[in-house]
């Protein structure tokens, strides 16, 4: 914590204290069964309750807003305090599908070993509930060529867009590209959220947005979306354009040693 | 689908790249591209997103595009855009059917299923069109997940193609 504010680091940068932290909340949240639980938060988004934003839509006011970006905003702030619940030093990192490493590599290996410590990875796979008649089972994935990631170059580019809603659109292809480059059950807004590489993968778009607005405004978006409430969650975009206000930063780098 | 395993760890299949059915649109006019501009978009609108998630590679003046076509300004290429599927549809009958125009008080947001719009940014490529008095778009979708129903042959519907440009 810094200043009390939850620090969310690159998932490359993570150190292992904090890898296990994150890996024992996970852990945890995949036995439970309840509204504590994985499958429980996983579903909001995809199956069975489908709450998630993508893409812009007309409400009864005849509005085409996309509430993609605050929407899974609130998802992530939610979801990270239900994560601290099972260990208060965890938070969430992000994916840096830019990096050298992610083009080199792909799927970053905190991600990908089967098992640590001769215990299976909770962040390697994540329990899905049974569908129809399909039954219950773990994730899976198939990830294309690491060079077919998106490049610093094409984030770097957003930057430059200073509309909001060209923004949100441009940055929401991105992400739609990595859903896909993942492949499995990330690949479809149905299954992807019980995928752990999820939460990583929004953490990097929110990032994103952050520091377009860092660049671009705080508060550079439509007026007419300031009160849309993000249901199911207590809040509304305005609530969450200011990420200190929601008590968590992004870390750019992060070093520690022991004392 | 049938999935080749990898025998690097669990959980983990090869990818999916189905070539499915392209689209090549009719002659658009090119006369809004001879005037100066400094970006200009293709701009997809009412595309759906009920099925698998695919890319969408388009190119300009280039109908035999396919696949394997390179994605080099040579031939045409400008640029890509992707769509991330809902799967297919996971409910009873009529869930994944979109809802009409909102009634006056009803307070939800639209069907999650409307159609979306897509953005390409596709300035030099449009700029090298204007030179021509029409163009034709071709776009080459290429499946990239499952979907329930299992249907890849044709994942790419929208309504409408429009070329906004900007000064």
């Amino acid at each position: 914590m810094a200043n009390g504010l939850t620090v969310r680091s690159s998932i490359e940068n993570l150190d292992p204290t904090a890898l296990n932290n994150l890996r024992d909340a996970y852990s945890k949240m995949q036995d439970i069964s309840d509204n504590r639980g994985w499958i429980y938060w996983a579903g909001i988004h995809g199956i069975p309750q489908f709450l998630c934003w993508h893409h812009s839509r007309v409400g009864s006011d005849e509005f085409p807003y996309d509430l993609f970006l605050p929407w899974h905003r609130a998802y992530l702030l939610y979801f990270e305090h239900t994560v601290m619940d099972q260990n208060n030093a965890a938070s969430l990192p992000w994916w840096d599908w830019t990096s050298d490493e992610s083009h080199t590599n792909g799927i970053p290996e905190s991600f990908a070993v089967p098992k640590v410590g001769g215990k299976a990875n909770s962040l390697a796979s994540g329990p899905m509930p049974p569908i129809g008649k399909r039954p219950a089972r773990r994730t899976r994935r198939g990830p294309d060529d690491p060079g077919n990631l998106p490049s610093a170059d094409a984030v770097q580019n957003l930057m430059d867009l200073g509309n909001y809603t060209d923004f949100s659109n441009q940055v929401q292809d991105i992400h739609d590209s990595v859903h896909g480059w993942v492949g499995g059950d990330m690949g479809v807004v149905a299954t992807s959220a019980f995928d752990p590489i999820f939460w990583s993968h929004h953490c990097m778009i929110d990032r994103i947005w952050y520091l377009w607005q860092l660049q671009n405004g705080i508060n550079n978006i439509p007026a007419d979306y300031l009160s849309k409430p993000l249901a199911p969650f207590a809040l509304t975009v305005r609530d969450v354009l200011d990420i200190n206000s929601l008590g968590y930063e992004y870390a750019q780098s992060s070093v520690s040693v022991n004392a | 689908m049938a999935q080749k395993k990898s025998s690097k760890a669990p959980n983990v299949d090869s990818p999916i790249k189905l070539p499915s059915k392209k689209y090549v649109s009719k002659e658009i006019p090119c006369d809004s591209l001879k005037k100066p501009f400094r970006r200009a978009d293709l701009i997809f609108d009412g595309v759906e997103h009920d099925g698998p998630s695919f890319e969408a590679r388009v190119f300009v003046n280039n109908e035999k595009a396919d696949a394997k076509t390179p994605k080099d300004p040579k031939n045409g290429y400008a640029g890509t855009f992707h769509i991330f599927g809902h799967g297919g549809c996971f409910g009873d009958v009529g869930h994944c059917e979109v809802r009409g125009t909102p009634r006056r008080y009803d307070p939800r947001p639209a069907h999650p299923l409307t159609p979306a719009r897509k953005v390409l940014i596709a300035t030099e490529a449009l700029r090298e069109a204007g030179k021509g008095k029409a163009m034709k778009v071709t776009v080459v979708p290429i499946v990239r997940s499952e979907s329930l129903e299992g249907k890849y042959d044709n994942v790419l519907k929208f309504e409408k193609i429009s070329v906004v440009t900007y000064n």
